[in-house]
């Protein structure tokens, strides 16, 4: 019997949280193929006891977590320069630097280039899904031009802000080198490609031979604003286009660049387009500028309400706590919205805490809820137990009661998920825990202005408006049926 | 000749709370015999699974699947 299953990784992540076996990245992650890949040629190479592995910043930060082998987590950008210091340091090493677009393509490419300038004995795995993910989606030296990113809202303008960078090709030119590859995880085929590629690098590294780089072309489904497919699309039919997959040099092999130091095209003089104009920031990124609602009230026969909302990322928590805050907002109320959570955009815990009040408000964390409102198990598990006597559990139906609330807090399971999936928009299951925090009457807030905060939360998709408004109504009715 | 028996053939083995239905190993499967399910796992995704036959044992959903854990390949 043979059994394919991950190698080279610890069978759970307790560094990441008891028991856990998931990793942090987004559903469709080029980064979690690849990490999968690495961690399966160093096992089954043998080389496990033999390699440092060199984390970076980034989406890959938390590779340490997962590659049963040696880490050493670098500075962000600083990847190369600490790899360059194992590899002399320890000759008898692997040495493996893991870099992203911002951590080699912007803040560390002269010590990225450098180092494979100097030829240091390190191999350097470059993921490229042309923008920065972890920070949230921003312009990256490897964006393609006319990709709209959040600090390319109109697509990147080549006149502003430049070109793609080409981090193979830009390698390419230098002397020391020995491999240089780039490679997709866009398809079945380019992942078996570029575990062949992972394999040579590991050669290399194994046998001392000199640099290597190898770029991985990655989707990043989050920030592309795609579902895992499309994204995986995008990265094999406009990324590539850009960023053609292909083994650059691979010196033992007889692959050489035909010429060092080959032709450089003068561009023509660019001129720059008009930028097109907005009125203001806010609603350039379709924020509420403060001028729709009025300052807080001091009004101390209204007491502190303590809120927390918790689930996981993706499923609009964090969101239905700006709905309440807003509301509290508009009701001239102080408020204070917090939010929590991981490096990942979807996928891992996020919770938010929100503090109304009628006088000022000293802190904005809640330890203690009032009121509880959680989508999934893992945070009604965590959660359930402090909420405060008195007070209100929302929880998503599909959640098991595994843990009763304490006495004297009253649980109500609202098919949220399942609601919203009826209606025919699985991700309005926010707007349905809303309808219920209105019919349970657990927020203290006015109907109208939670109605005006939901509608005020889609300021920037105004085609949502009347649909969420619509479903808010119903969600209400059906509820206050049963 | 002898003759095959159900666990004898190829199959994976879905372990369904690391799943977190990206869907990468339904597209990727020749043979479609992988599809999302009804029912949410712990964390409230709805996880994948074997729709009972049709697996040759070729791995590509464990190589598509960007989870560890999430997918293996029994070939007995």
């Amino acid at each position: 019997m043979k059994t394919i299953e991950q190698k080279g990784m610890y069978q759970k992540f307790p560094r990441s949280g008891k028991d856990t076996r998931v990793t942090h990245y987004c559903a469709g992650c080029g980064h979690g193929i690849v990490n999968k890949l690495v961690a399966e040629c160093c096992a089954e190479m043998g080389l496990q006891d033999q390699t440092i592995f060199v984390d970076p910043v980034g989406c890959g930060v938390f590779t340490y977590y997962y590659w049963d082998a040696a880490h050493i987590s670098a500075a962000h950008g600083r990847a190369s320069a600490a790899a360059t210091g194992v590899s002399r340091a320890r000759p008898d090493a692997v040495t493996i630097a893991y870099q992203g677009d911002g951590d080699l393509g912007a803040i560390g490419f002269n010590n990225a280039f450098q180092a494979a300038s100097r030829g240091e004995k390190f191999g350097c795995i470059f993921i490229n899904n042309s923008l920065y993910g972890m920070t949230g989606g921003q312009m990256a030296p490897t964006t393609l031009e006319g990709e709209k990113t959040t600090t390319t809202p109109f697509g990147r303008d080549p006149a502003l802000t430049g070109h793609p960078l080409h981090v193979c090709e830009v390698f390419n030119q230098l002397q020391a080198p020995v491999y240089i590859a780039r490679v997709s995880v866009a398809d079945t085929k380019r992942i078996m490609q570029c575990k062949q590629a992972i394999k040579r690098l590991f050669e290399i590294q194994r046998d001392h031979k000199g640099y290597a780089l190898l770029e991985i072309l990655a989707p990043c489904p989050t920030n592309f604003r795609m579902d895992p497919l499309k994204a995986a699309e995008f990265c094999k039919n406009e990324m590539e286009a850009e960023f053609p997959l292909g083994t650059f040099r691979d010196v033992d092999k007889g692959v050489t660049p035909e010429a060092i130091g080959a032709q450089h095209q003068a561009s023509a003089a660019l001129e720059v387009k008009s930028v097109p104009q907005v009125a203001s920031c806010a609603e350039l990124f379709g924020v509420s500028d403060g001028v729709d609602a009025p300052p807080a009230e001091d009004d101390p026969s209204v007491p502190e309400r303590r809120f927390k909302f918790a689930g996981y990322g993706g499923q609009g928590i964090l969101s239905l706590g700006i709905c309440v805050a807003e509301a509290a907002r508009l009701e001239k109320r102080h408020t204070l919205w917090f939010p929590s959570y991981g490096p990942e955009q979807r996928g891992g815990s996020a919770s938010c805490s929100v503090v109304v009040s009628g006088t000022p408000i000293g802190s904005p964390t809640v330890e203690h809820p009032d009121v509880l409102v959680c989508m999934n198990q893992p945070s009604y598990e965590r959660f359930v137990g402090d909420v405060k006597k008195g007070g209100i559990v929302i929880v998503d139906a599909s959640v098991p009661i595994t843990k009763q609330p304490p006495e004297g807090v009253k649980l109500y399971q609202v098919p949220a998920i399942q609601m919203a999936e009826d209606f025919g928009v699985p991700k309005a299951a926010n707007t349905m825990m809303l309808a219920a925090l209105r019919a349970f009457k657990a927020t203290g807030l006015d109907d109208a202005h939670l109605e005006t905060a939901l509608c005020a939360s889609f300021k920037k998709k105004p085609q949502l408006v009347e649909k969420n408004r619509d479903l808010l109504h119903r969600a209400e009715a059906a509820l206050l049926n049963n | 000749m002898e003759e095959k028996t159900e666990g004898a053939l190829p199959r994976p083995e879905i372990e369904e709370d690391s799943c977190k239905g990206c869907g990468r190993c339904v597209a990727a499967c020749p043979k479609k015999c992988l599809s999302i399910q009804e029912h949410m796992n712990r964390m409230g995704i709805r996880p994948v699974g074997y729709v009972g036959t049709g697996c040759i044992g070729c791995a590509m959903c464990f190589y598509n699947c960007p989870e560890p854990y999430a997918i293996k390949v029994v070939k007995p």
